[in-house]
């Protein structure tokens, strides 16, 4: 069979609506994509358990530090998950991970904003899982079988993350006058990063068609920035709070509309000159070069007990 | 570091399903690696790993391509045999339905298919019985019951959180 033919069955195979599983033949330009895709976002989880981790000391209760704990836990599985997937694909764990260590590979851009209060943690569930959720709800029905997978798999936990996030801002809005401003100050950081952390435009996504072709996604970025829009922007308003785009408006049909988004900041910050890409980088390198006396506990204890590369 | 598959088995009826993977040195690490991974949330009553390495895989789509070719190559020992039967939505791929035993990985699945005909495979795994190990059973309660009381990573326990519609609100604490 020519390569026309073999990719002329995998679609046909995709239009009804078979999952495509590892053994399978599949195009290498959707191999390459989904190697691309599953790692960004495996790495997204583990840079995620950041910029929240560091307020775990601070939480201002028991219930907070235990919901804050469960929910960093989860997003280091969440990687795990994610590696799984595309280990699937024919590459390891360890060389997606090099390659993140060495900065070739790329995640969320909104990770490498700071989190300055504890009310960020709550607009960080709301918003940043929220808009994190409307990606993986869609990314659930993805052609590909392990990554659909893990996506229902990690919706089913992420579903907690945002639910808490919006718990606490809803609180804190209807708090004191310092409970109102630090979430209005999270807003005013948030806001903008959550909706350019769901890609760039449909005009400018020149992987989109393809990817919506061959099922990985089943709607373009603008599709889900919308749906997100139109799920947070009445209950924020709701709560009281000011969202920062003074254009944003609902027109006579319901439709969302938003100011333009500051681009040149999104890809200055994919591009590695965020506020923190360097120390959240810095600070995954130095965990991996700090656990490595423990791989060697481990690979040690093992040859004694069961020879040397018993399970390689 | 190697890599292992991971079964879980939610209960006394379902089967164990295969939930994804981890690296890990030996069983034992691998086991308490599965735990931390698969089971944050309750829905675990025991669980089973075993090195890739050892595992005979074929999809649907191999198999028709490529028939198998069994020989008796090998000793004769146990296969557990997976199945993916469905493309519904799921966060599980294969479910554990029984075993066959047979002399080699492509043997038992060249059986297994013949023995296990209720429904179409999808994608088979067959995996030497010796390959596989689960968590000890004095272990399943300090393992698998705390995550049961950790009702704050449930999102049902939210309830409906909202503004927009006040009357139906759900959990909200009074400790801050």
């Amino acid at each position: 069979m020519t390569e026309e033919q073999k990719t002329a069955e995998f679609e046909e195979r995709i239009g009804r609506d078979e999952k495509i599983e590892p053994g399978d033949w599949m195009p290498e330009k959707y191999r390459k994509q989904l190697i691309r895709m599953i790692s960004q976002h495996a790495h997204s989880e583990v840079i995620g358990m950041l910029p929240e981790g560091k307020w775990i000391p601070h939480a201002p209760s028991l219930r907070r530090k235990m919901i804050l704990i469960a929910k960093v836990q989860d997003e280091a599985g969440h990687g795990q998950y994610l590696y799984h997937a595309a280990e699937t694909l024919g590459v390891t764990r360890e060389e997606l991970y090099q390659a993140f260590l060495d900065g070739r590979a790329k995640y969320s851009s909104i990770f490498n904003y700071p989190s300055l209060s504890w009310a960020d943690v709550g607009m960080i569930g709301w918003l940043v899982d929220g808009a994190a959720i409307k990606n993986q709800t869609m990314l659930a029905q993805c052609s590909y079988g392990p990554y659909s997978r893990a996506m229902v798999r990690i919706c089913a936990e992420e579903t907690f993350h945002h639910k808490q996030g919006k718990e606490m801002v809803l609180k804190y809005a209807a708090g004191t006058a310092k409970q109102r401003d630090m979430v209005q100050d999270a807003l005013n950081r948030y806001w903008w990063p959550s909706l350019m952390m769901l890609g760039p435009h449909d005009s400018e996504s020149t992987n989109t068609p393809q990817l919506v072709k061959w099922g990985v996604k089943t709607k373009t970025n603008d599709e889900v920035r919308q749906e997100f829009i139109a799920e947070t922007a009445p209950e924020l308003i709701a709560s009281g709070l000011t969202i920062p785009d003074p254009d944003l408006h609902q027109d006579e049909d319901g439709v969302w509309h938003h100011g333009p988004i500051d681009w040149d900041e999104f890809w200055n910050v994919v591009k590695g000159n965020g506020p923190c890409n360097a120390e959240r980088l810095g600070m995954r390198q130095d965990a991996h070069d700090n656990g490595q006396w423990v791989r060697d506990a481990l690979e040690a204890y093992s040859e004694k007990k069961y020879g040397a590369a018993a399970f390689a | 570091m190697a890599r292992w598959e991971v079964f879980k088995k939610d209960n006394a009826r379902k089967p164990y399903q295969a939930v994804g993977s981890v690296h890990a040195v030996d069983p034992e690490h691998a086991l308490h690696n599965a735990k931390n991974v698969f089971v944050r949330r309750p829905a675990a009553v025991s669980l089973w790993v075993a090195p890739a390495a050892a595992i005979f895989s074929r999809s649907a789509e191999e198999l028709e391509n490529q028939p198998l070719d069994p020989t008796a190559n090998g000793h004769e020992q146990r296969y557990l045999v997976f199945r993916k039967a469905s493309n519904r939505r799921s966060m599980t791929f294969m479910d554990h339905i029984g075993e066959t035993s047979a002399p080699n990985g492509e043997s038992a699945l060249a059986q297994a298919i013949d023995q296990f005909d209720d429904k179409p495979g999808l994608a088979w795994w067959v995996i030497p019985a010796e390959a596989i190990t689960a968590s000890e059973e004095d272990v399943a309660e300090a393992w698998f019951a705390p995550a049961a009381t950790k009702t704050y990573k449930q999102q049902s326990q939210y309830g409906f959180v909202s503004k927009l519609r006040e009357g139906r609100k759900g959990a909200v604490t009074s400790d801050e």
